[in-house]
């Protein structure tokens, strides 16, 4: 390890700020990234490190707030930009053309040429010599697509390395690999930093974190929440800092009884998470909030009691009687309506009227041999329009105009219509103004007033815990615990999110 | 959308109007030009009827997000087919197949013994080298038969086919008697034939028939030469199938190929692209095996059938002459038009095709089952790719399967993007592919009439197209650009 005798910092930020449309993502956001080290960043979803990221990679460009690199002060305005700079970004998801060969995927868009062609033999012996430093043995004329996940991750690596980046910028690298493939992964990071490499890495895993980071900066709502050196770093300490804060007053609650069990899955086994057994109920006029971390096997499991995908094994009862869901329409005709993760590709057809998307779900049951019946359509559209106080000139209006909440409405409108007996929501108030957060929030709690089951996922510990008489937490395709409305913490779920025990 | 149908709309307005103008001599008086031409506009409504019925079709499916390519081999395929079912044949009964013949003992073998052949019967032998022979039966020994003339020379691979005698035949030709005939009816034929070789084939026009004798009456008078001596052998006319019949089994085999797409595309998630380019070849290769690559007709059923493609609902006479009619083909496309549009407007099914064609997803997530309806307008584009097939195939009569239908599904997916329709799905008009056919068909009169060479036809169409998409593309930017700024 190269020691810290160097002051100046690799890569320094101070006080940058970024604003999307309605969200204030950052806010005066500083960090310092020194020469061979691996700094974490954490927080909770939501908390601003995907902007950063973005910011540092060239993707985006701050609002205010300046970056050095090198103690030189830069402005990266491309991708381009940054890597000439030495910065590398590794997404989530692998950007590599899967039909090309190692090499060429390391070289793409760089390619050294001879007599105006392509030059495999260079391009074959820098790749061998990238391939060998990152300790993967493989020959560089393999095809990407025959790789495993973490093999082409290392590729990734090795394209990052070749135009010589000195700092790498990795964004939950190990979100989909297998355990030994993470630690040699983890191998590879801790060579790469004994070459002076500095990373900056993101991830949920607070133990990988705990494991891998010479320094973690904690991020909350788009601000340095604190930094943890190497020997502060523990779990409990990453908690206190990603959390911690009051929770607002907007949840409307209102305290029902509850009736009897609308929903029970027992042992569901969903696809993506084969090995494990989830069995819970939901009655009816109870909200029951999912926590857990990206990738915790939620959406999964509201895709699974919505029909979207078939369950491996288990069953599932509505109102009581085991109901077999081959399909959306199935679920939808037990009473069960979702409102999906991606509202744009999921929940509406944006291109469609408002009136359209509302009655897109219940048209058929007021036609008659396929007749369609607009004078209830447009009684139906108006109803819900003014119900959920929809904003816009009226429901003829081109869904895809609307802002998000407004589209969350047009959704939720299409839901109701058909008067379910149980409600899922995923992610209900994603990428939402606040003053629809609250309208949602209210019409959650009126829904449950009248009788509907709620099952809601969401990656917001503060509405869970402002919203849920219940909450179910997830890790890793599995229920690690269930909170009752009293136990409600964010530590508490957080505990019970990130290590399971 | 209805921007759309008058952006179309107009260009097919200023369109008319200075072809017009271009035919006309001096150019304003536009009445007497060439393109508004009576005959020309009849002609130009008749195109626009069988192409529409084609783009309606392909726009189903276009709106589903899809494409068929198949449709122009669809439509070989389906006259084929019609022209095959609707086969005319006229046979004389129980033919006996001669196997050999031996002239010097007059002689002649047949392969199977018959079973009534007085001696004195007349009898015809077709095929091989003798072919019209008129010979009379001596006797019949089992499967060998002796007649009474001389044979010229061997013979074999001919038929020998039973004849009567004409008792008599009124002067004017047109009824004759013969022994009794029962089994002739009104629609076969009559081969009149004189022991010199002469034959004459007519059309039975009625059948009477009395004690031992039966009257036939004949279309036209075979000539003055058959009043005496002649023979008759009876032609049975047979058809595949009743023309409703024929139609039926076309819709049905159309609707089944369209079914096959539609899963083909739903169930195996195979690209529509891939999936109608292969029905391209092969319909294209069936029609033209199932035909020899010979052309293809309706023979006599073409008096009957030609009214449905080229009749015409007169509107302006001049004395007893038809000056104007509307083609009856453009009823029928007012009435497909009218109800895809019901279809697509005001039913549910049309409703989840503009739906799913936009967005499958959120679709199928609203609980739509998104592949029935898929394959449905599949379906729909097939059986009307095979109405439009039948009818051109009737009105040209005559098809030749290599060429028949050519191209047609590229026009029809031409006049369905004209028109408004979005290959990424999901937005289209029935009114508006109409129009966009419409102005295709001025297109092509276009070229006609101002005399440009026949083969910068599709180069012209092409850029015509290419401008229109583009028009549109500058337009909508224009207005979003607008939007963007209010």
């Amino acid at each position: 390890m190269i020691t810290t005798a160097d002051t100046t910092p690799r890569l320094e930020v101070r006080g940058i700020s970024k604003s999307f449309p309605g969200v204030r993502a950052l806010n005066t956001v500083s960090l310092r990234l020194m020469l061979g080290e691996v700094l974490s960043v954490v927080g909770e979803n939501g908390a601003g490190k995907s902007t950063l990221m973005k910011i540092l990679a060239g993707v985006h460009s701050p609002d205010t707030g300046s970056l050095f690199v090198n103690g030189r002060p830069v402005v990266l305005r491309s991708v381009r930009d940054a890597m000439s700079h030495g910065i590398a970004l590794i997404h989530q998801e692998l950007n590599l053309a899967d039909n090309l060969e190692i090499g060429a995927n390391i070289f793409l868009g760089r390619e050294p040429l001879r007599r105006g062609l392509i030059d495999n033999a260079t391009i074959n012996t820098a790749s061998a010599e990238l391939l060998r430093r990152i300790g993967l043995n493989i020959p560089p004329t393999a095809l990407v697509r025959s790789l495993t996940t973490g093999q082409q991750q290392m590729v990734e690596i090795a394209k990052a390395l070749s135009i010589n980046a000195r700092v790498l910028i990795m964004d939950e690298p190990t979100s989909s690999l297998s355990a030994g493939e993470s630690e040699r992964l983890f191998h590879v990071i801790r060579d790469l930093r004994s070459q002076g490499v500095s990373i900056l890495y993101i991830s949920h895993r607070l133990a990988e974190v705990q494991d891998l980071s010479d320094r973690v900066a904690v991020l909350r709502d788009g601000e340095n929440a604190g930094e943890l050196l190497r020997d502060q770093i523990s779990h409990d300490s990453l908690v206190r800092l990603m959390v911690g804060r009051e929770i607002s007053r907007f949840f409307t609650r209102t305290s029902h009884q509850p009736g009897p069990v609308m929903l029970e899955a027992r042992d569901l086994t969903t696809t993506a998470w084969p090995r494990h057994r989830n069995s819970f109920s939901i009655r009816s006029g109870e909200i029951v909030g999912v926590a857990g971390l990206v990738g915790a096997g939620r959406t999964e499991m509201l895709r699974t009691l919505f029909g979207v995908d078939q369950p491996l094994a288990g069953e599932i009862r509505v109102a009581g009687r085991t109901t077999l869901l081959q399909c959306p329409a199935d679920a939808i005709a037990a009473g069960i309506a979702l409102v999906p993760e991606d509202r744009k590709q999921q929940g509406v057809v944006l291109d469609l009227s408002i009136r359209r998307n509302i009655s897109l779900a219940s048209v058929h049951q007021h036609s008659q041999w396929g007749w369609l019946n607009r004078t209830v359509e447009r009684a139906q559209s108006a109803e819900m329009f003014q119900r959920l106080r929809i904003r816009a000139p009226d429901d003829s209006a081109r869904t895809g105009n609307l802002s998000g909440g407004n589209q969350q409405k047009v959704v939720l409108g299409k839901w109701l219509a058909l008067r379910p007996r149980v409600l899922l929501l995923d992610e209900p108030t994603r990428g939402i103004d606040v003053g629809a957060k609250q309208e949602i929030y209210q019409l959650m709690d009126e829904l449950a007033g009248q009788g509907l089951a709620v099952l809601f996922v969401s990656s917001e510990l503060e509405e869970v815990i402002g919203m849920s008489d219940r909450v179910l937490v997830m890790h890793e395709g599995r229920i690690t615990g269930e909170l009752p409305r009293s136990e409600l913490t964010e530590q508490s779920i957080m505990h019970l999110a990130t290590c399971g025990h | 959308m209805n921007g759309k149908i008058t952006g179309i709309l107009s260009v097919l307005l200023v369109l008319c109007l200075s072809l017009a103008a271009a035919t006309a001599d001096p150019w304003y008086k536009l009445l007497e030009s060439q393109f508004l031409n009576l005959d020309n506009l009849m002609n130009l409504l008749s195109r626009l009827a069988l192409y529409g019925i084609l783009g309606i079709g392909v726009a189903f499916v276009i709106i589903s997000s899809g494409i068929d390519l198949s449709i122009g081999s669809l439509v070989c395929l389906c006259g084929v087919l019609l022209a095959i079912l609707l086969k005319v044949d006229y046979q004389p009964e129980r033919p006996l197949s001669v196997i050999s013949i031996e002239a010097a003992s007059r002689l002649i073998t047949v392969a199977e013994a018959p079973r009534s052949l007085p001696a004195g019967t007349v009898v015809r032998f077709t095929g091989g080298v003798g072919s019209g022979l008129v010979l009379t039966v001596d006797s019949v020994e089992g499967d060998r038969i002796t007649v009474r003339e001389t044979l010229k020379r061997d013979e074999r691979d001919g038929r020998l086919v039973q004849a009567v005698a004409v008792t008599s035949m009124s002067s004017d030709g047109l009824s004759l008697q013969v022994p009794l005939l029962n089994s002739a009816s009104v629609g076969d034929q009559l081969q009149l034939f004189l022991p010199d070789g002469a034959v004459t084939t007519q059309k039975i026009v009625s059948v009477s028939t009395a004690e031992n004798f039966t009257t036939l009456g004949l279309a036209r008078d075979p000539g003055s030469k058959y009043r005496s001596g002649a023979s008759a052998v009876l032609l049975k006319r047979s058809q595949r199938t009743p023309i409703p019949a024929a139609i039926l089994l076309v819709l049905l085999i159309a609707g089944g190929l369209g079914l096959v797409h539609g899963l083909l595309i739903t169930r195996l998630h195979l690209q529509p692209f891939v999936v109608t380019l292969c029905g391209l070849l092969i319909y294209r290769g069936v029609s033209r095996w199932l035909t020899n690559d010979n052309p293809a007709g309706f023979g006599e059923l073409q008096q009957v059938l030609g009214p449905v493609a080229s009749g015409r609902v007169g509107l302006a006479y001049r004395g007893e002459d038809m000056v104007f009619g509307i083609p009856i083909p453009f009823f029928l496309l007012l009435l497909i038009a009218v109800l895809a549009a019901l279809f697509l407007n005001r039913t549910i099914w049309g409703r989840y095709l503009l739906a799913l064609g936009r967005n499958e997803e959120a679709a199928r997530f609203s609980g739509i089952n998104t592949a029935r309806i898929t394959v449905l307008a599949y379906v729909l584009c097939s059986l009307l790719a095979a109405v439009g097939g039948m009818l051109f195939a009737i009105e040209f009569s005559s098809i030749s399967p290599s060429s028949f239908g050519n191209s047609f599904e590229l026009y029809a997916i031409a006049a369905a993007v004209l028109g408004g329709c979005s290959l990424r799905g999901g937005e289209g008009s029935i009114a508006g592919v109409v129009t966009g056919t419409a102005v295709m068909q001025v297109l092509n009169n276009l070229i006609v009439l101002l005399k440009i060479p026949q083969s910068l036809e599709a180069t012209i169409i092409g850029a015509v197209i290419l401008l229109g998409v583009l028009g549109d593309e500058l337009v909508r930017r224009a207005a979003a650009r607008r939007r963007l700024k209010s």
